[in-house]
């Protein structure tokens, strides 16, 4: 098949059908080659940390409950001393803004750092990669057992590896179900074997995504799946932060002896080695430039800097640099994009915390009751009646006082003489409010209710609603 | 999104690529992308609405709220697959017809 001529572009690039066969071509597995050095031990670091956190943080107490536990069951959601509930959502949604503008600001100053060291997608692969290089052994052995036959040998090491990997898996999901449902009780059923259908369920598809995504998919995720990788370009600029091949001085590159003057024979400092494509867990080469597939681990950086430090070279022939720093310009941190970011994410920020600290954990909803507008009573008042929901969203039990006003006279009539309402619960109150005819300006009137903790004047909601009469 | 990409293709090779599409990548295309709207609409949705307000005999049923989750995210999810699988289908096969156009 000939392949059709590319427009419009003057230098020499692959047809489209190239790409398209680079594209959809069944890709070789990749065995990234273990690495050492700072970045690696940086990024070991954010995995331990991470992991941790997400293993140990469910099982954290916090006043006799657990501290983080988006009860879902219940409907209610405890983050230490504080209780959300769904009407809060609002909460969660300008919490993920701001994790969202998060990203960008840190991916306008750093690149992908957090493709490289905190993604969950990273980290549960690192984790993955890290059993299996236990059980396998290094590159060379992995490749090698791939590629022998199938016998008794290779059967127990890949039926050992998968086991541990499921097995990871599982408590993993395990403890992704325990942020949502109590997971001291969880783990209680679970060793009594007698978890509930839903619970049974969420574990092992969460499991089961943990075991695909980290075991089988990797670095596939990354390169189809990801959304970020496609637009992150977007925030990026010459000043941004990236991983680069420092090209003049690496070139042109080629083997020679370690005792080799590299300019007498006229030659870069890239002994092509290439460590630097072996150890990428993407499998690109980092020196035919900056890649979208590249999720700035910097593995690279770590095994060029060893040969560096071999050959007796300078380190840093790949490094963290930018764009205006390799053309030997100056690199700004402070521009634009950075300003207008990180002003964004200051007003939400502060627009957060205020709204929170100043949320009243009282919420009061009044319906009327549908069954008639009104009665005529036999004093020849005319009377409504409504049904209060309290909601106390505090943690301790408070009493109300209920106040009514809109109408001259208005008298109010409820069967509780004290509204007491326990730590987040709600309770269900049908009140009657009575007022003189005389008095009543329209057929439909406003009325104001006032609900007000007698233990904390600032713990108040005030809700309206009508007042319907035969004018 | 490059996997979809035939504009500057004539037909046969168009049609060459939507065929060499593996269909792994048309499932994750379809599937990964719903999943993930799915996960808002159920939040968004039961945030609003209660399940135990939404079924009434919920308890004869013997569902529970985290049944009724579960029932309700993977409701979202077919939805939200079906209009992926819709997209899909008319990225590539009105690319085909672009193309089709196109030919002498």
């Amino acid at each position: 098949m000939d392949a059709p001529e590319s427009k419009g572009t003057a230098a020499p690039r692959q047809s489209d059908e190239q790409v398209a066969r680079s594209l959809y071509a069944k890709q070789e597995k990749i065995y990234p080659r273990e690495v050492h050095g700072l970045y690696a031990r940086l990024r070991a670091l954010g995995v331990f940390g991470l992991l941790g956190i997400y293993y140990i943080t469910p099982w954290l107490q916090w006043d006799g409950q657990q501290a983080i536990l988006l009860d879902l069951p219940a409907r209610k959601f405890h983050i230490l001393w504080f209780t959300f509930w769904p009407q809060d959502f609002i909460y969660l949604a300008a919490l993920l803004i701001l994790a969202g503008l998060t990203l960008f600001f840190v991916t306008a100053i750093a690149g992908r750092i957090w493709c490289g060291y905190a993604c969950p997608q990273t980290v549960w692969t690192e984790a993955f990669l890290w059993i299996e290089r236990k059980i396998e052994g290094d590159r060379m052995k992995q490749k090698k057992l791939d590629a022998m036959p199938m016998n008794a040998r290779k059967i127990r090491i890949k039926a050992t590896k998968h086991a541990v990997w499921l097995l990871f898996s599982v408590w993993t999901g395990f403890t992704f179900v325990g942020y949502f449902s109590p997971i001291i009780d969880l783990g209680r059923n679970l060793v009594a074997s007698n978890l509930g259908p839903w619970e049974t369920f969420w574990i092992f598809f969460y499991g089961f995504a943990t075991y695909g995504n980290a075991g089988w998919m990797r670095e596939q995720v990354c390169k189809y799946m990801c959304p970020y990788a496609r637009f992150q370009s977007a925030m990026f600029d010459k000043d941004t932060l990236i991983i680069s091949y420092d090209e003049l001085r690496g070139e042109p590159r080629g083997s020679r002896k370690r005792s080799t003057d590299p300019k007498a024979a006229g030659l870069g400092d890239c002994i092509d080695c290439t460590l630097c494509v072996q150890v990428c867990p993407t499998g690109i080469d980092i020196r035919k430039g900056l890649q979208y597939e590249c999720i700035a681990c910097s593995a690279c950086i770590d095994a060029c800097d060893d040969v560096m430090d071999k050959m007796g070279y300078a380190k840093g022939l790949i490094r963290y640099t930018t764009e205006n720093a390799l053309e030997g310009l100056k690199t700004h941190i402070l521009r634009p994009r950075i300003v207008i970011y990180a002003l964004f994410l200051a007003v939400i920020a502060a627009m957060f915390v205020y709204s929170v600290s100043q949320r009243v954990s009282l919420g009061l909803d009044v319906i009327r009751d549908r069954n008639r507008l009104y009665r005529e009573t036999d004093e020849g008042l005319i009377e409504n009646v409504y049904i209060l929901k309290v909601l106390n969203m505090d943690a301790t039990a408070h009493d109300y006082e209920l106040r009514v006003s809109g109408i001259e006279g208005l008298q109010l009539f409820k069967d509780m003489r004290v509204i007491r309402v326990p730590g987040g619960e709600v309770l269900e109150l049908p009140v009657r409010l009575r007022a003189d005819e005389a008095e009543l300006k329209e057929r439909s009137n406003e009325v104001v209710f006032e609900l007000v903790a007698t233990d904390n004047p600032g713990l108040s909601a005030t809700e309206h609603a009508r007042f319907l009469g035969p004018r | 999104m490059d996997d979809l990409s035939c504009s500057n293709q004539p037909l046969r090779v168009a049609s060459v690529a939507e065929k060499r599409i593996p269909r792994m990548q048309k499932c994750i295309a379809v599937l990964w992308p719903s999943f993930m709207v799915a996960i808002v609409a159920t939040g968004l949705f039961f945030s609003a609405f209660d399940p135990v307000d939404l079924f009434p005999f919920g308890h004869e049923t013997g569902i529970s709220r985290l049944g009724v989750y579960t029932l309700g995210f993977f409701t979202f999810w077919l939805i939200t697959a079906v209009s992926g699988i819709g997209t899909l289908y008319f990225a590539v096969t009105n690319c085909l017809r672009a193309n089709a156009d196109k030919q002498p």
